[in-house]
């Protein structure tokens, strides 16, 4: 049986109330070194840009609402569209929102005070408002056109002055990027307490951790590619440019060397929300922890050897194969967790939430989008749907059905912790059951329109296709909509929402034991983690838990597991 | 004394955050070494869309960047003993060598901007030429300039045997030039 102490290192049984901070909207206004209001910096950033991204996406399915041009008046206009929707919604909005969730919770959940490099990790943050900024500012100045891709020549000859800007904006997000990712890497290595080896770590932290190795290794070739690109558009060189000696294929391979690592940048922190929020909800210890760590590092390492898949049409034949090996491979690791996933929910007291309920949406779609993902692999079949909707389809299953999905999950979980205040369940189901079904039917027919033929980037389409775009438009605007109730009940909560308390779900890792939202030092002492973060069901996890209540109190909606569970093999 | 016993006068905070910076510079050259990767992949990528490279009539002299590469990694040498003597709390040692280590980066950084002015050919082998010796020339003078300032505030006493890291750090950055610039030296003039 575990040992048991109390966490903050303060004798059992002692009951202190530990002040909470009295933070005003000003302070997250402001410059600030403390790792809480930068995790909140990124994530109210990423919202904002969530919603124009999302506003960009409506207004696209308006347009493809009928197959003749009717919202914009040229396909230029139609082309900016899609790239900065693109571009929004990856740069800023499901990378910059992973980042906030782990600026909060990594010193939490190691127990540290702060980052390893606080100022560093705030000058991260503020090169994402001008680089938004630059990025939006780009289709007033002359359209950029080459989707998120920017594949020359469409960003060289065919795209306006904006282009110019998208590329100057990724590039400050990819160098906030690295320098977010330096500092987790170091405070993960170096700041765990006393008592958290590696195999004690939440699987949240190994999840940014594996993030952060895949940033620091790829992103520097997103910026060298970049830095060509703006030399090509303003400084009179001609890499991509085949007239004139240069090769746009150039650019595919270094775009795609740091873009599809940049897939799993963008679901491997999901990924370990999920790890967290599955766990805990469904009370039993996660099966398969180191397997899910380790797979974790198996897809940043094999992420490195698949990018040509994107390029099956325009590759040489002999590395087609190759590629189609490795792009098969990666979904191992990625089945390994699954599989892990299931096998903790298997027999779990599940409680569903709304956290539960977004991590059980990611489970389902995700494994849709990773099936659709082997399907690309294969050359003979991506071949025929190669730059048509079912491509599209494929990577909303995998950037909505897995990375939002799994933000949507984190917000429930942590928002207690980060505002004190627990979120309206009653309307997170209805955000749930909005967004489940109009997720679905927006994003599953375009399989379908993809498979007949419907080529994807275009406003105007066969006749043919209309019945299937009007259902994937009308389920879009509902998603849309969806989202607001989150919103608003996110916005509503701040004030009118119960009061969390420390440990409304009786977690076990290191951010829970502490007050809601928690003191400038993060924690009184140095706290002490309980010997296994997801060790639920024991008679050490119930003591150690009512030791946490016991000392910070409960809130007003206390999650009162039903009797423990016979511990099931943790599968390691 | 050593090195390892003097770090141990340090506070345990002190000690966290010589660690944590250690490890976070060293991350941070593993992962910035990476855009000099890339860009040697865009020299090979162009050299095998050409027939020849470099291109015919284009002769690249090598006298002079290889006496250049051999001041650079002189400069870091001189550099690093420095840093190695303020660790034992010779500032005189540390101002001698870093003064000839400064002098010998600062020669490099004046020839090869004349050869990045003089740079020969036309066309994507120029281009390419231009572009690694600027990408590089550009690292060298940022990182120079601070070990100018580095330099400045060591000849006035400001560091010592336990308080080194801006050295330290330079040290590194300074290191990091030179590695960089030895990959670029053997793509463009050797291979």
């Amino acid at each position: 049986m575990a040992s048991i102490t109390v966490p903050g290192g303060l004798a059992e049984g002692e009951i202190r109330k530990l002040e909470r901070p009295k933070l005003r909207i000003a302070d997250y206004l402001r410059w600030s070194v403390d790792h809480k209001i930068i995790g909140v910096q990124y994530m109210v950033t990423a919202l904002f840009f969530f919603i124009i991204g999302g506003t960009l996406a409506m207004m696209i399915r308006w347009e493809l609402l009928t197959p003749n041009l009717d919202v914009v008046q040229t396909g230029s206009q139609f082309n900016t569209l899609f790239s900065v929707h693109a571009l929004v919604m990856i740069f800023l909005w499901i990378i910059p929102m992973f980042a906030g969730f782990g600026n909060f919770l990594v010193p939490l959940m190691l127990g540290a005070k702060d980052m390893a490099f606080p100022w560093l990790n705030a000058f991260a943050f503020w090169l994402i408002p001008p680089a938004g900024l630059l990025l939006l500012g780009s289709m007033l100045v002359g359209a950029p056109e080459g989707g998120w891709t920017m594949y020359p020549p469409l960003s060289t000859i065919y795209s306006g002055d904006g282009q110019t800007l998208a590329a100057l904006a990724a590039h400050l997000l990819g160098i906030s990027s690295i320098l977010g990712a330096i500092n987790f890497i170091v405070t993960i290595k170096n700041m765990r307490p006393e008592g958290m080896g590696w195999w004690q770590m939440p699987l949240f932290c190994w999840a940014i951790l594996a993030t952060s190795i895949i940033v620091v290794m790829a992103t520097p070739f997103l910026a060298g590619a970049l830095t060509l690109l703006i030399l090509d558009r303003v400084g009179g060189t001609s890499f991509f440019d085949a007239t004139k000696g240069g090769d746009p294929q150039l650019w595919q391979n270094v775009f795609w060397f740091y873009s599809h690592p940049a897939v799993y940048i963008m679901v491997l922190p999901g990924m370990g929300i999920l790890s967290e929020v599955l766990s805990i909800h469904a009370r039993k210890p996660i099966f398969g922890y180191k397997m899910i760590a380790l797979s974790s590092l198996g897809i940043a390492i094999i992420g490195f050897t698949v990018w040509a898949h994107h390029m099956f049409t325009s590759l040489a034949p002999q590395l087609r194969i190759p590629f189609m090996i490795t792009s098969m491979i990666i979904a191992v690791p990625t089945g390994i967790k699954i599989f892990s996933w299931l096998g903790t929910l298997w027999g779990g007291k599940i409680r569903l939430n709304s956290a539960m309920l977004f991590g059980l949406g990611f489970l389902s779609m995700f494994v849709i989008g990773g099936i659709s993902g082997v399907m690309l692999a294969a050359v003979p079949f991506d071949i025929h749907v190669h730059d048509t909707y079912f491509v599209v389809s494929h990577l909303h299953f995998v950037l909505f059905g897995g990375s939002v999905f799994t933000i949507y999950a984190g917000i429930y979980h942590w928002y207690p912790k980060i505002t004190g205040r627990m979120l309206n369940e009653r309307w997170g189901k209805v955000h749930f059951w909005l967004t489940y079904p109009a997720f679905f039917f927006t994003f599953f027919p375009m399989h379908i329109a993809g498979m007949l033929g419907m080529p994807r980037r275009v406003a105007i389409y066969l006749p043919e296709f209309q019945g299937i775009n009007t259902i994937i438009s009308i389920s879009g605007f509902v998603l849309g909509i969806s989202t607001f109730v989150l919103l608003i009940n996110m916005i509503v909560s701040l004030r009118n929402g119960k009061i969390a308390g420390a440990n409304p779900w009786r977690a076990l890792t290191l951010e829970w034991a502490t007050t809601s939202p928690p003191p400038a030092t993060n924690f009184v002492d140095d706290p002490v983690p309980f010997v296994d973060p997801y060790g639920y069901g024991s008679q050490g996890s119930q003591e150690y838990l009512d030791a946490v209540d016991r000392r910070f109190g409960v809130g007003e909606e206390v999650f009162t597991p039903r009797p423990a569970p016979t511990p099931a093999p943790s599968g390691d | 004394m050593t090195q390892h016993v003097l770090e141990q006068k340090l506070t345990r905070q002190e000690q966290q955050a010589l660690r944590n910076r250690r490890t976070g510079l060293a991350i941070f050259q593993l992962s910035w070494i990476m855009t000099f990767v890339c860009l040697i992949i865009v020299n090979f990528t162009m050299r095998g869309g050409s027939p020849t490279w470099p291109p015919e009539g284009v002769t690249v002299g090598k006298i002079i960047p290889t006496l250049m590469t051999l001041a650079l990694i002189g400069s870091s040498v001189f550099i690093r003993r420095g840093t190695k003597a303020l660790k034992a709390d010779n500032i005189a040692g540390f101002t001698t060598n870093w003064r000839y280590g400064l002098a010998l980066g600062g020669l490099f950084a004046v020839v090869m901007a004349i050869e990045f002015i003089r740079a020969p050919g036309s066309g994507q082998f120029l281009n390419v030429y231009r572009l690694m010796i600027g990408f590089h020339h550009v690292h060298a003078m940022a990182i120079g300039y601070y070990l100018i300032r580095v330099y400045q505030n060591g000849r006035r006493g400001v560091y010592s045997a336990t308080d080194f890291w801006p050295v330290e750090g330079g040290t590194s950055l300074w290191d990091f030039v030179t590695v960089a610039w030895v990959l670029f030296y053997v793509v463009l003039y050797i291979i």
